[in-house]
């Protein structure tokens, strides 16, 4: 069987007996007055992975925001895999996903209590990962296990945003919103990122200035000023 | 042993003693002088009054004008916490009235009808001082407890966000926000209690000292108020702020910026 990312999402994408895991119908976001999504429709189904560029104040973090139930619609649906996002579903949908910011937050004094973090909360408490398991997430970010002994407020840019990441990981979840979180990071760990997220179980949605990174992705939704202005396929997408 | 009476000759040379501070503050560049008059005013006419309606409170000893008494002094209070920790009245005050109006009108039944025990529970001369008395240090502690929760949310928003994207519940996601108000609220009197006596004489045990009593009888006053103090205010808090939860986020747990004042 072909496990090429690109072929499993393509052939995820063409089965549409299985809802997106993510819908955006019509979502107007208006904050204080000011508009920050306006009439945005995208779905995005099991495996694939997209990215939201544009410039900044486009509206592609509001995207990640909305859909994590951090900005009230002013119009629209989100759905998460059919059900809409609601009050009741949130924590659940939250549950399933793992969000990464171009400034990550850790939450604890060692990069050890980082990862177990999650870990001391009821919808997880019964889930904390071995050592070994934690060992090879690290590796796998081309971290050295050494790191979970410092303090996580004296670690890089970079290596925060890998705890990060290796935190949701560690989570088992299956969709992931990374904000520019390659922002920081050298070559050889952007790699190690990429490897990671080329995995087909894995749905991603992204916001990116990378070209790399939106040259691996299968779709392209370009925003300006809160409206998507274009979107692209993988194949039209080859010449970016 | 009556307590000596101050003439009025004799308060006159009392307000006399501000002239003091007065001139030192004057001479080092503090112009205060309208502040201070202003504050030395607003005390004489307010405890004027105090001492007019205490008065004619203690004459009639009416349970239900006692109860008014302190109903008004619940709802005053409960104004004074919302504007002070900046939240927004019309939406906390039936939240706020209830935690503290529980924890004052426990306490102060507690200390009165199961602890001093006088011939009339509802007699004025105990528990309008006593209410009033647990009430103000009450207040200062919810004053604290809402302060820096919402503060501390506000300034930590990313990483209360961080707490609920990793699986939190509203509530795991405040806990460490709530822990540190509840701690910061009770903690002035915690150290009051650790200190009490060694660098101080508490107000209310001068005061029955200067009334007569015995020095015996009023520490163990000053002890009884201590307790309930500590009491009310912890409890008051706790139920203040949960409450408040309920209030102050939306269905997705997000602070509502329209319940907090601006500015």
């Amino acid at each position: 069987m072909d496990l090429n990312p690109y072929f499993v999402s393509r052939q995820i994408r063409n089965n549409r007996a299985m809802p997106p895991i993510i819908q955006f119908d019509h979502v107007s976001v208006c904050i204080h007055e000011k508009t920050l999504l306006s009439d945005i429709s995208f779905d995005l189904f099991a495996g694939e992975k997209a990215v939201l560029y544009g410039k900044s104040g486009s509206g592609k973090s509001s995207v990640l925001r909305t859909l994590l139930g951090l900005n009230p619609l002013t119009q629209g649906s989100v759905y998460f895999q059919g059900k809409p996002l609601d009050p009741v579903s949130i924590q659940a949908v939250r549950s399933r996903i793992a969000y990464i910011g171009q400034e990550p937050i850790l939450g604890a004094e060692s990069v050890r209590e980082a990862l177990l973090l999650p870990f001391q909360f009821k919808s997880h408490r019964d889930h904390k990962p071995t050592e070994d398991q934690i060992v090879e997430i690290l590796q796998r970010l081309q971290l050295s296990a050494d790191i979970l002994r410092q303090d996580s407020s004296r670690i890089s840019g970079g290596e925060k945003q890998r705890i990060a990441l290796a935190r949701g990981l560690l989570l088992g979840k299956s969709l992931y919103l990374l904000d520019e979180v390659t922002s920081a990071l050298d070559a050889e760990s952007k790699r190690a990122v990429f490897e990671v997220f080329s995995d087909a179980r894995l749905t991603v949605l992204s916001v990116t200035h990378d070209p790399d990174w939106i040259e691996r992705c299968d779709l392209v939704f370009e925003l300006e000023e809160g409206h998507l202005i274009k979107r692209r396929g993988r194949a039209e997408h080859q010449s970016f | 042993m009556e307590t000596l009476d101050i003439t009025l000759p004799r308060m006159a040379l009392l307000y006399g003693l501000c002239l003091l501070p007065w001139l030192l503050l004057w001479l080092i560049g503090l112009r205060l002088s309208r502040d201070i008059g202003i504050s030395i005013l607003r005390m004489t006419v307010q405890l004027s009054l105090v001492g007019i309606y205490l008065k004619v409170l203690f004459e009639l000893n009416d349970p239900w004008l006692n109860g008014l008494w302190i109903l008004l002094m619940l709802l005053v209070a409960d104004l004074s916490i919302l504007q002070r920790a900046g939240l927004k009245a019309r939406y906390f005050f039936l939240a706020t009235f209830t935690a503290v109006a529980s924890s004052i009108l426990f306490s102060t039944a507690y200390l009165v009808m199961l602890v001093i025990q006088p011939a009339l529970y509802y007699d004025a001369r105990y528990i309008v001082p006593l209410a009033g008395m647990i009430l103000g240090n009450c207040l200062q502690g919810n004053v604290i407890a809402l302060e820096r929760f919402y503060s501390a949310l506000r300034k930590n928003e990313k990483e209360y966000e961080t707490f609920l994207m990793l699986g939190a519940t509203r509530w795991e996601a405040v806990l460490p926000y709530f822990r540190a108000a509840i701690k910061a609220a009770i903690n002035p009197t915690i150290a009051g209690m650790a200190t009490m006596g060694l660098v101080s004489l508490p107000g209310m045990m001068t005061g029955q000292i200067l009334g007569g009593s015995e020095p015996w009888i009023a520490v163990k006053y000053q002890i009884a108020i201590m307790i309930c103090i500590f009491t009310s205010t912890a409890v008051a808090s706790v139920i203040n702020l949960k409450l408040s939860l309920n209030i102050a986020f939306d269905g997705f747990d997000v602070l509502k910026s329209e319940v907090i004042e601006k500015g």
